[in-house]
């Protein structure tokens, strides 16, 4: 049979085994270099991914370290303490709003002169006066501990220093070295001891503010209004839960234990429901994201309010009714937003939008908008506008690409039906293409959650959760992100330390927020697909 | 029947609008095949010398043709002599592909022009039903898409909008097929009920005339026997214009048949004739199958 068949097959056998390099043929090459960039890819997101966690993961020892110093250098007990200050602190803060709301009623209502109004006051002044000046003997007690404390938090830090130093030293080999370092052990019970001891001065001390505030109230001189009047009634209030609150603060200073150690999830809670983020403080660390998950969040929701109509509805306008012209014009502008750099965006913000909106939020017949007038001008509101900028192209491509999905016979059935034009997007078309609408809105909100220029820039950078009995207002204030803390604080942090290593976690929160998002997107598209086919 | 349509029409009291249809004394009698005998019929759609251009490129010359009331006419030809294009020219869907026009000529349809800027589009196309080559329901129940066109024009009132579906789809002889699942979506249809849902769709909303681009292109004979039966049925209410490649259904199905080729109407006449006695040598070629 072969010989019948001729050289032909042979010929074309020996044809394809000539170009060979390194034994392997064209083919295969073609294939081994695609193949390759598809590796490399994945090996380097897997190394990302790895070295991420690695630097995160070590946080959590940290911070549980961080949390039982906080409690064995006796800080947890004065911050005990520390509360019954701060609350009155609050509470004194509502004084100064009531008396300026007094001296507003005086003169705009009654139209006395700022000296007689203030005269008038005299009497009130002397209440707050005294009702601020109870809180004194605590504080007293307060600022003693807390140098105490301290002191103790600061031996700690050097024996901790010094294990580490001599841990390195034995690590390196110098045996001798390391034996001459010498490490202080702290007696706790030792050092703790006069801290605890303040104990009867402390219950001294809060009787005595107790009977002064009681005292003090029934002092309280009437107000010119019975609303004004009203505030000040809830002021007694406020007063009676706030004393009423102290017999628990006293029965957790007595049942305190330094040694009780620190659960290990609270490393991990602290860091999630942690309303805190402090660093660098003198006192005590405090790694908590809340905050900057709630500016993040706040700001990404802002932009998509914004975003998504604009975006959406110019989607809607260009792939069912502008003219080829206008098309022509619009898609290439609206895509040309994601080709100005963010920074750029920024320094609008700063330079341009903020200002102008603080400058409209003033305008008094605005004064009716929730939040207006505000004196902050890098705030929720000034980002999320920016924001809502960077979102708007990638809305608008995919939501339009989504429409265009919508097949053409569906479009042309409703107009044979009758149907108008408004009457076919909003029937047939929008809701035929709704899935890939909301896959289109939420990249949007992925793209928007891990945009970082323009927050660092435009947010305001307050580590703080906004006030959110402020209602819709709350957009006025100023809020730090996820990102934007990572960009400000990456750079000054000392490798491997904790500070260092939470940035990393907020790093992973992040990147577990964008993964969820663009899962979620991606399912309600394939969700689509099978509804459609 | 959808009494409040002709007030519907009147956008403009003055533009010149379609006149009312007539009132619906006429009782659908007994189907009566178009015969040479029959008394002169009325026409209902007149197309006078109408050029069309897609952009520069002409694709109707010169085409006139009276369509009859309550009668099948077939539009038949070889592929891109214009077919579809006409039939599309006679409810405006043209208007939805950028740079069309209708160079010369008119449409008048009870001697109202739809070209004519005042006629209201959207109540041409409600009295001027459509069934496209592709069966296209909407993604939406069957149900839903039945109730479509009554609910673009207002009408929300449940009992009517059963008794509509209900009708629709008894008249496009698909009610036993479907109606323990009204609620499912009318994309789970095979093709042929898909086919015929579209033309429950069509004739949900009573519309006059009923045009048909190749309805049975893409179905099997079974599902093919069964539209074809639907039109002897519809044939007696509605006028219906019909787009078709097969030389037996039209013989089959309709009273009259145009013949075009390239852009040109080249014989119109009772579909007895073109079939067995031609006037055009080319139309002779053609429904004979020696075309080429
Ligand atoms: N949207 C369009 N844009 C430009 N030219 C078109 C368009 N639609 C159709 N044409 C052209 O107009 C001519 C007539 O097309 P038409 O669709 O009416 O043919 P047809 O007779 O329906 O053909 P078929 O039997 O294949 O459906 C063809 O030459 C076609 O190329
Ligand atoms: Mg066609």
């Amino acid at each position: 049979m072969a010989s019948t068949e001729s050289s032909q097959p042979k010929h074309f056998l020996a044809y394809k085994g000539k170009f060979r390099l390194f034994g392997l043929t064209i083919d295969d090459c073609i294939k081994v270099f695609f193949g390759g960039n598809a590796v490399v890819s994945i090996v380097v997101l897997t190394l990302i991914t790895y070295f991420l966690f690695r630097e995160g993961a070590g946080f959590f020892g940290q911070n549980r370290r961080n949390l039982d110093i906080y409690r064995r250098a006796g800080l947890e007990y004065v911050d005990y303490i520390r509360t019954q200050q701060d609350d009155h602190t609050a509470l004194t803060r509502y004084l100064s709003d009531l008396r300026l709301r007094q001296l507003r009623y005086l003169t705009q209502e009654r139209h006395l002169s700022l000296a007689e109004a203030n005269a008038k006051l005299g009497p009130f002044d002397d209440f707050a006066e005294q009702y601020g000046d109870a809180i004194e003997p605590i504080r007293t007690i307060v600022s003693d501990l807390t140098e105490q404390a301290s002191a103790i938090k600061t031996k700690c830090g050097v024996a901790e220093d010094k294990l580490t130093e001599r841990q390195q030293l034995l690590a390196e080999g110098r045996n001798a070295d390391a034996g001459r370092v010498v490490v202080e052990s702290v007696d706790f019970a030792a050092e703790l001891a006069p801290i605890r001891a303040t104990l009867p001065a402390w219950r001294e001390a809060s009787a005595e503010l107790t009977k002064r505030i009681s005292q003090v109230l029934v002092t309280a001189p009437a107000m010119p209004d019975p609303a004004l009047q009203a505030r000040l009634e809830r002021f007694k209030e406020l007063n009676a839960t706030y004393v009423a609150g102290f017999p628990a603060i006293q029965r957790r200073l007595e049942t305190w234990d330094y040694t009780k150690p620190v659960p290990a999830a609270q490393a991990l809670t602290s860091f999630i429901f942690g309303r805190e983020w402090l660093t660098a403080s003198f006192w005590q660390d405090w790694y908590g994201v809340i905050p900057l998950l709630v500016g993040s969040v706040m700001v990404s929701l802002l932009a998509l309010v914004l975003a998504v109509p604009l975006g959406v509805g110019a989607a809607i306008y260009v792939n069912q009714m502008a003219s080829p012209l206008e098309q022509r014009f619009i898609k290439p502008s609206i895509e040309f937003i994601s080709a100005i750099p963010s920074v750029v965006l920024g320094f609008f913000g700063i330079a341009v939008l903020g200002q102008a909106m603080r400058a409209l939020s003033q305008v008094s017949w605005l004064s009716w908008v929730p939040g207006f007038p505000y004196s902050e001008r890098l705030n929720i509101l000034t980002a999320g506008c920016l924001l809502a900028l960077i979102a708007v192209p990638t809305i608008f491509t995919l939501a339009e690409d989504a429409l265009n999905n919508v097949p053409r016979a569906f479009k042309e059935a409703s107009f044979a039906l009758g149907a108008t034009r408004l009457q076919t997007v909003i029937k047939i078309i929008v809701p035929a293409s709704l899935s890939g609408i909301i896959s289109a809105v939420l990249l949007g909100f992925g793209r928007v959650i891990g945009e970082t220029m323009v927050v660092l820039l435009c947010a305001g950078n307050r580590i703080a959760i906004p006030d959110f009995t402020m209602g819709l207002g709350v957009v006025t204030q100023p809020v730090h992100t996820m990102t934007g803390i990572i960009a400000q604080e990456m750079g000054e942090v000392v490798q491997g330390s904790i500070h260092y290593r939470a940035l990393f976690v907020v790093g992973i929160l992040l990147f577990f927020l964008s993964l969820g998002i663009n899962y979620v997107a991606q399912a309600v598209v394939r969700k689509y697909r099978v509804s459609i086919g | 029947m959808v009494t409040a349509a002709p007030t519907l029409m009147e956008t403009r009291p003055a533009a010149p609008v379609l006149p009312p249809r007539p009132p619906a004394a006429a009782e659908p009698g007994p189907a009566a095949p178009a015969s040479a005998l029959a008394p002169a019929a009325e026409t209902l759609i007149d197309i006078r010398q109408v050029d069309f251009f897609y952009g520069a490129s002409q694709a109707l010359h010169d085409v006139s043709l009276a369509i009859e009331h309550k009668k099948v006419t077939a539009f038949i030809g070889p592929s891109g002599c214009g077919k579809s294009t006409l039939l599309r020219c006679l409810n405006r869907m043209n208007d939805l592909i950028d740079g069309t026009r209708v160079a010369r000529g008119t449409i008048r349809i009870r001697g109202v022009d739809i070209h004519q800027p005042d006629v209201d589009v959207i109540e041409l196309r409600k009295r001027i039903g459509m069934v496209f080559q592709k069966s296209n329901p909407f993604p939406k129940s069957i149900y839903e898409n039945i109730t479509y066109g009554l609910r673009l024009q207002g009408v929300t009132n449940r009992a009517r909008l059963d008794e509509v579906v209900e009708k629709s789809l008894r008249g496009a002889a698909l009610w036993d097929e479907v109606k323990d699942r009204l609620d499912a979506s009318g994309l789970g249809l095979s093709g042929g009920q898909q086919q015929r849902l579209c033309i429950a769709r069509a004739i949900a909303v009573e519309p006059e005339v009923i045009l048909m681009d190749e309805p049975c292109s893409a179905l099997d004979p079974v599902a093919t026997a069964k539209v074809e039966e639907l039109i002897q049925e519809l044939r007696s209410r509605y006028t219906i214009v019909i787009v078709t490649h097969n030389m037996q259904q039209a013989a089959r199905c309709s009273d009259k048949t145009a013949f075009f080729y390239m852009g040109r109407l080249v014989e119109y006449a009772d579909t007895r004739n073109i079939f067995t006695n031609p006037a055009n040598p080319q139309t002779e070629a053609y429904v004979s199958g020696r075309f080429g």
